[in-house]
């Protein structure tokens, strides 16, 4: 069946086609058809893989040949599951959707690419379509000035990011002989020398963490991801988000994974990830933007895989090949698991701006203007991102740490300190993840505080939520069965099959049942039996009358619009608590009457500061300007000048030639 | 400035505005009068913050608009709340209809007034404490700005006084703030006292000297168990709290009440207090007392809790009229017993506390100390106290007026009272140390943490029913 | 420099050793020595004609009979504040003072000074609260108004020497899970609606006590323009409890009342024989 995948290209590229002519409609169920009939492809194709695809274009005389190994079909599938439903939901934003649509058809068209290219030169250029895919969806939305000037800021360091990917495949190439096809590159990289093999692994993280937000670019992504809609989110951190991690895993795990400089390398990586993660972590805690919110939560989740990631090249070094593929095995689930999570959250985000035209996180009661499985939906999806049983999150996360808890299985103490402090790490960021998201959920949607007139959630949103929402549950229940689909890349990866070793019948185990195990789907089968106790606890209580009263305020009439918990009131605790890395500001101007004892009015401002903002990406951003504004002089237009620049290149020519 | 009040002279429908002041250490109060013609006397709140929160009451009570008040809500009636005529004008007993109405508080502005959250306790708060409500500006553990809603324990004590005859005015002067009976009821004798012109004698202002302070005795005893409550300090709560017990069960046995009430009368005391014991139980309670100051002084975790919490600072200490220990832990020398002495004090050895550091601290520092200057004075009462008899006569002449005042453990309390024609209660004013001190607690809080409101509150020693009247 | 010693507040706690007194509930109750209470009347003592009590009481405890021919005083405890002004004022020795603090009493009228010992039926009232708290109770404080001297007294139920929770009595932040509502001050025209907002929260079976003479009839404090008299109009009351403020020992015997703990005392006005106390457990 992977030959519907071709199918997807044309359809995506049509849509693109259509929506570059406007005609929205035919765009966007092209588009949403291509991503379905990839989505059928990609999970046909499990757990075998695909074969070879040629793609009917020409790149320098060649023809595009496509292979997607099956844990690219596995992270390709779960990112089209939200991207299938924010292309039929599409930017709530009307006067954008042309636009929007040309952006996710490049990015879908550069996504696929990347998960299937088996050459460097067809790989810049999907990576190149896929940045440039999410810029145009973003800018399609934001037409300001500042929102404009965030969205090239991310193209440029992007940009930065590819540059250093394109070293790193001309390293790999060079070690491979020259050849830009990536299926020597594991052999060649073999015989790397232990500081190459560095310098290529951090290019490569550089590079690859631009896309998926690592240290310290996760500060730009929500600067440009905020100016964005939901639906641009669901996408970007779905498929996007995991075909960046699929390239990163490729590179680290595939390419690199064997020989010298192995457990150095695992450490930088395994450091990287966790102390992006509790970075991204503190800073989603700190939002009340729904966007904003979210994409430090998905570069935080791309960091709890890429400290997985970590941990497998640490295990691979230390020889225990079993570890290292359930490590790696652990991250691709945890990045598909999110997918589905984030784009529901995403989905509900959108669901909040199209009923209330804003997509700041207040009280507004959103769960009782919308359909009750709106609330379900975004509940299991913000249940999963927090890490709750039985949710596909919890899986996940629980499978990370009981990785990173048999880090004692390695011998050198830096691989088990490592291990331990990454466990550690992921502690807190689990916990804080776990704050955000009652924040995001509980004041966002829950809440009720203030009830002015404002329409009802659509019932597109809530379909799509719910849709979503179940499909996190799916996936965590059934995950014995699912794991199988990993089966074919656990083995010709590590030579030992992780995927298989993590199931027990219906028990998942971190390789062995002795260790830890957990089980959702039983849990999912006791937790109603253990509900019943409440329920009949709450039908007994009925034979008595009921006498209602009204919510104790201390004697008085509530007053829900002005004391609801606000986001600020909800994290401003931790915000002093961790003052050492918000560097919060907080601005209160009084004005009064007469004399400064009469105040009658509080102006009051707030922020947090970021971390290598202005430490390392200020400076270099001021040194491009300066350089800019000298360069400049090359295009004053003054005719002298160019014929003076004309008149010394052909003396350097002269003086090259005649030598 | 001291305070100010309204009144109706006798047969008069146009209130008079008394303005009282004490210039320095050892002079007479001076009064300001003045009668509002036509238009309404300007607000001197501007010039004098302190006077705000009394023209707002006169507001209120007496129906007289100020100009140019700064802050024109009202104050003493709660917002929703309106009287048929002005409570205090003469006439019958006003009706008053009420209906509640948000708190107001000042306004917010800018881009994240979202982002602020109205966090409002009581009136009926958590505990056994004195209902008022407390709102605060809350933006996570941070404060931003406070404001006590006082006045719901609004009795119209003032008015009740109107018509008695001025004996069984002791009785109400002794209810007015329960944990300030003596020095309440002392204010009110004094006043009575100055229209009157009667020579107390010496044996019963040397006993007055006593019942206050015994009376500063267990309410800063209570003040220090109270402090440990809020600062987790267990033990040293419940010492303090069973010090205070010690300390009310000597009052019981000396005048048959634990809160020393039934003795002060108009020109003297009613009966001969019962003091066997009471040098005995003294020596206990010094010896149980000291022990645990030290303690608490040495304690980090208390002190570190106390030590910049709730910082006062001398200017606006003074701007605002804060009284008592709360006054004197912010660097102003200031104690009417010693300034402008009244009853024996001048005859007996007085120390005041004073300390700068301006923080809960200080004034807990203030207050211990307090106690030990309490405790000789009461010494010296007992070495040295005169025979002779126990009242003199006291009768106000009719129309005549009086102002006293009396050190209380808050702070000063000033009593004005005015006599009918007949001889009764015309008008008393009381002015109580905790509503000077409510007024300028707030601006300790703004700005600060959650945390440490609790603290810095019971660092205030505040009464509410003091305050509300 | 003098060496600091680290306060040791657990030791020093242990070393104060128990200060906690035996309950016995009687008037000679530890601690209470001095004590003026309610003074007692005798009817035979009183002249004819002389009306020197009534002028010197304030909040207008002791009234003649409006309806008798021949005047007869009626003295009405609960309106007595304890000043003893009519002790001083009495020339025949009618009024006299005493230490009497049990005036808790669960008919309003038991506190009316009587001849006849009254019937005993309001001591049957709220049989089943035995069966619904055990023995224990929780308590949510309303201050109506109150001169905080009550508040005082209420503060020192909790301080070593009381010792209020070795009774199961606790008092609770929230009037959610309070069993009692106790109430000081003569309910301010401010504090009415916080009142009823706190009884209305309270789950069934609830029950009132009107702690202090204000909240009892006004006291010297109630009516005017801002307050009403005491709780009567307001709420179902189910203890009363006099005093100026009343004693912890009486506000400790009065819950216990409520729990069936212990007997009611007072009748007609007057304090029975300590010794009737059949159910009593004391603890």
């Amino acid at each position: 069946m992977p030959e519907l995948l071709i199918a997807a290209f044309w359809l995506w590229a049509a849509g693109l086609l259509f929506a570059l002519a406007r005609m929205t409609g035919v765009a966007r169920w092209l588009i949403v058809l291509g991503v379905t009939s990839g989505l059928w492809s990609a999970f046909g194709a499990l757990p075998a893989g695909g074969g070879w695809l040629n793609l009917p274009v020409a790149l320098a005389d060649q023809v595009v040949r496509l292979h997607y190994s099956p844990e690219a079909l596995w992270l390709m599938g779960f990112g089209l599951v939200p991207a299938a439903l924010a292309a039929a939901l599409c930017t709530p934003i009307q006067r954008a959707r042309p636009a929007w649509l040309v952006g996710a058809a490049l990015s879908l068209l550069g996504a696929l690419g990347i998960y299937g290219v088996q050459d460097a030169y067809s790989f810049l250029i999907a990576w190149e379509l896929m940045s440039l895919g999410g810029a145009v969806m973003i800018l399609s939305e934001s037409t300001s000035l500042e929102a404009g000037r965030r969205t090239l800021y991310m193209l440029a360091l992007l940009e930065v990011g590819a540059v250093s990917i394109l070293l790193a495949l001309l390293l790999l190439a060079q070690h491979d002989g020259g050849a830009v096809a990536f299926d020597g590159f594991a052999l060649g990289a073999h015989t790397l020398s232990t500081s190459a093999r560095i310098v290529i692994g951090v290019l490569a993280l550089f590079g690859f963490g631009a896309k998926l937000g690592l240290l310290p670019f996760y500060e730009w992504f929500p600067g440009a991801y905020g100016n964005g809609s939901g639906a641009t989110g669901a996408i970007l951190s779905g498929v996007v988000l995991n075909a960046a991690f699929f390239a990163l895993s490729r590179t680290l795990v595939d390419w690199l994974g064997s020989g010298s400089g192995l457990s150095t390398l695992g450490i930088i990586v395994t450091t990287i990830g966790t102390l992006t993660s509790i970075l991204a972590a503190l800073y989603a805690f700190q939002q009340d933007d729904w966007r904003r919110l979210l994409a430090f939560s998905s570069a935080e989740n791309a960091a709890i895989a890429v400290t997985a990631i970590g941990a497998s090249i640490l295990f691979r070094a230390g020889g225990e090949n079993a570890l290292a593929g359930l490590a790696w095995t652990v991250a691709v689930l945890h990045l598909s698991g999110h997918a589905l999570a984030k784009g529901g959250m995403f989905v509900g985000a959108d669901g909040v701006y199209s009923a209330g035209g804003t997509y700041r996180l207040a009280q507004r009661g959103w769960l009782r203007r919308a359909n009750w499985v709106f609330g379900l939906g975004t509940l299991f999806a913000a249940m999963s991102l927090s890490a709750m049983p039985p949710q596909i999150g919890f899986v996940t996360e629980w499978f990370t740490f009981q990785t990173l808890f048999q880090g004692f299985h390695l011998a050198t103490l830096g691989g088990r300190l490592t291990l331990a402090l990454a466990g550690a790490g992921l502690a807190l960021t689990a916990a804080i993840a776990f704050a955000t998201f009652i924040k995001a959920f509980g004041i966002g949607l829950l809440g009720d505080g203030h009830r002015p007139q404002a329409a009802r959630i659509g019932s597109g949103y809530a379909s799509a939520a719910l849709l979503l929402g179940l499909a996190v549950l799916a996936a965590a229940v059934g995950m014995p069965l699912w794991l199988h689909g990993l089966e074919g890349a656990n083995v010709t990866q590590f030579g030992a099959n992780a995927a298989r070793a993590m199931t027990t019948g219906w028990l998942l185990v971190p390789l062995t049942d002795t260790f830890a195990f957990i089980s959702p789907t039983l849990l999912v089968i006791v937790m109603p039996l253990i509900a019943l106790l409440p329920l009949l606890l709450l039908l007994n209580g009925r034979r008595h009358a009921v006498r209602r009263a009204r919510v104790w305020y201390g004697g008085l009439q509530e007053d829900p619009e002005r004391s609801a918990t606000t986001s600020l009131t909800f994290s401003n605790a931790m915000r002093t608590f961790y003052s050492f890395i918000y560097r919060p500001t907080a601005d209160t101007a009084r004005e009064h009457r007469a004399v400064a004892y009469f105040i009658s009015k509080l102006q009051f401002e707030h922020d947090v500061a970021d971390v290598f903002g202005p430490a390392l990406f200020d400076p270099i951003r001021k040194a491009v300007w300066r350089l800019a504004g000298r360069l400049r002089a090359l295009q004053s237009g003054d005719l002298n000048f160019y014929l003076g620049l004309i008149g010394a290149l052909l003396i350097v020519i002269l003086a090259l030639t005649l030598r | 400035m001291q305070f100010m009040y309204a009144w109706f002279p006798t047969g008069s429908d146009a209130p008079e505005l008394r303005y009282v002041l004490h210039p320095g250490r050892g002079q007479t109060p001076h009064i300001w009068r003045c009668r509002s013609g036509a238009e309404s006397p300007p607000s001197l709140a501007p010039a004098a913050p302190l006077l705000s929160w009394y023209e707002r009451e006169t507001t209120d009570l007496c129906g007289v608009a100020f100009r140019d008040q700064p802050v024109p809500d009202p104050l003493v009636l709660l917002p929703g709340a309106a009287a048929e005529r002005p409570p205090l004008m003469p006439g019958p007993l006003p009706h008053l209809s009420y209906t509640p109405v948000p708190l107001p508080m000042p306004d917010l502005a800018g881009t994240t007034r979202e982002d602020v959250q109205l966090l409002p306790f009581g009136p009926v708060r958590a505990d056994v404490l004195e209902s008022t409500q407390l709102a605060f500006y809350y933006i996570g553990e941070a404060i931003l700005h406070y404001q006590p809603r006082l006045f719901f324990k609004h009795r119209g004590m003032e008015k009740r006084f109107e018509g008695l005859s001025p004996a069984l005015g002791t009785v109400l002067a002794e209810r007015v703030s329960g944990v300030g009976s003596v020095a309440h009821a002392l204010a009110y004798c004094h006043a009575l006292e100055a229209a009157s012109r009667c020579e107390v004698p010496s044996r019963a202002t040397w006993l007055r000297v006593l019942l206050a302070e015994l009376e500063r005795l267990y309410n800063h005893l209570h003040y220090l168990g109270y402090l440990c409550h809020t600062t987790t300090l267990k033990v040293g709560e419940a010492q303090g709290k069973y010090l205070e017990e010690l300390a009310k069960q000597v009052n019981c046995q000396i005048s048959g009440s634990r809160l020393l009430r039934g003795l002060v009368v108009p020109g003297g005391v009613r009966r001969e207090p019962t003091l066997l014991t009471l040098a005995e139980d003294l020596v206990r309670i010094e010896h149980e007392l000291r022990r645990y100051a030290d303690q608490l002084a040495a304690t980090s975790s208390h002190l570190d809790r106390l030590i910049t919490t709730g910082v006062l600072d001398r200017q606006l200490a003074f701007d605002q009229g804060a009284t008592g220990p709360v006054e004197r832990a912010s660097g102003i020398d200031r104690d009417s017993r010693r300034d402008q002495p009244y009853g024996a004090y001048d005859e007996l050895p007085l120390s005041v506390a004073v300390r700068d550091g301006c923080d809960a601290h200080a004034r807990q520092q203030v207050r211990v100390e307090e106690i030990t200057h309490s405790i000789a004075l009461i010494r010296a009462v007992l070495d040295g106290l005169p025979e002779g008899s126990l009242r003199a006569d006291c009768r106000p002449p009719p129309g005549g007026e009086g102002l006293g005042w009396a050190e209380t453990p808050r702070g000063t309390a000033y009593y004005a009272v005015h006599l009918d024609t007949a001889g009764r209660l015309a008008r008393v004013k009381i002015k109580s140390p905790s509503f000077s001190n409510w007024r300028v607690f707030p601006y300790t809080v703004h700005g600060t943490n959650m945390m440490d409101y609790a603290i810095n509150e019971a660092s205030f020693g505040l009464t509410v029913a003091g305050c509300d009247r | 420099m003098a060496m600091k010693v680290i306060p040791l507040w657990t030791l020093y706690g242990l070393a104060r050793g128990k200060a906690t007194t035996r309950w016995c509930g009687e008037d000679a109750e530890p601690g209470q020595a001095g004590y003026l209470g309610m003074p007692r009347f005798d009817q035979a003592k009183c002249q004819q004609g002389c009306r020197e009590c009534v002028d010197t009481c304030l909040p207008g405890a002791i009234t003649f009979c409006p309806d008798a021919s021949k005047q007869r005083l009626t003295v009405d405890y609960g309106r007595c504040v304890v000043c003893q002004l009519c002790v001083e004022a009495c020339p025949t020795g009618a009024l006299t003072s005493s230490t009497d603090w049990a005036f808790g009493s669960r008919r309003r009228e038991d506190l009316v000074w009587t001849r006849a010992a009254a019937s005993t039926d309001g001591m049957t009232l709220k049989r089943e609260i035995r069966r619904v708290f055990g023995r224990s109770l929780h308590i949510r404080h309303v201050d109506a108004g109150s001169c905080n001297g009550c508040e005082s007294e209420l503060q020192a139920l909790n301080n070593p020497y009381y010792n209020l929770h070795r009774f199961g009595v606790f008092f609770t932040p929230s009037p959610r899970f309070a069993d009692l509502l106790l109430v000081t001050g003569p309910v301010t025209y401010a504090m009415r609606g916080p009142l009823l907002e706190a009884y209305e929260a309270m789950p069934d079976p609830r029950f009132v006590m009107a702690a202090g003479t204000c909240a009892v009839s006004g006291g010297t404090n109630g009516g005017g323009y801002a307050c009403d008299n005491g709780l009567e109009e307001l709420l179902p009351v189910d203890v009363f409890l006099p005093g100026c403020p009343p004693n912890p020992p009486a506000i400790i015997h009065a819950l216990l009342m409520l729990l069936q703990r212990s007997p009611q005392r007072v009748q007609g006005g007057q304090i029975g024989p300590a010794d009737e106390h059949p159910e009593d457990d004391y603890a």
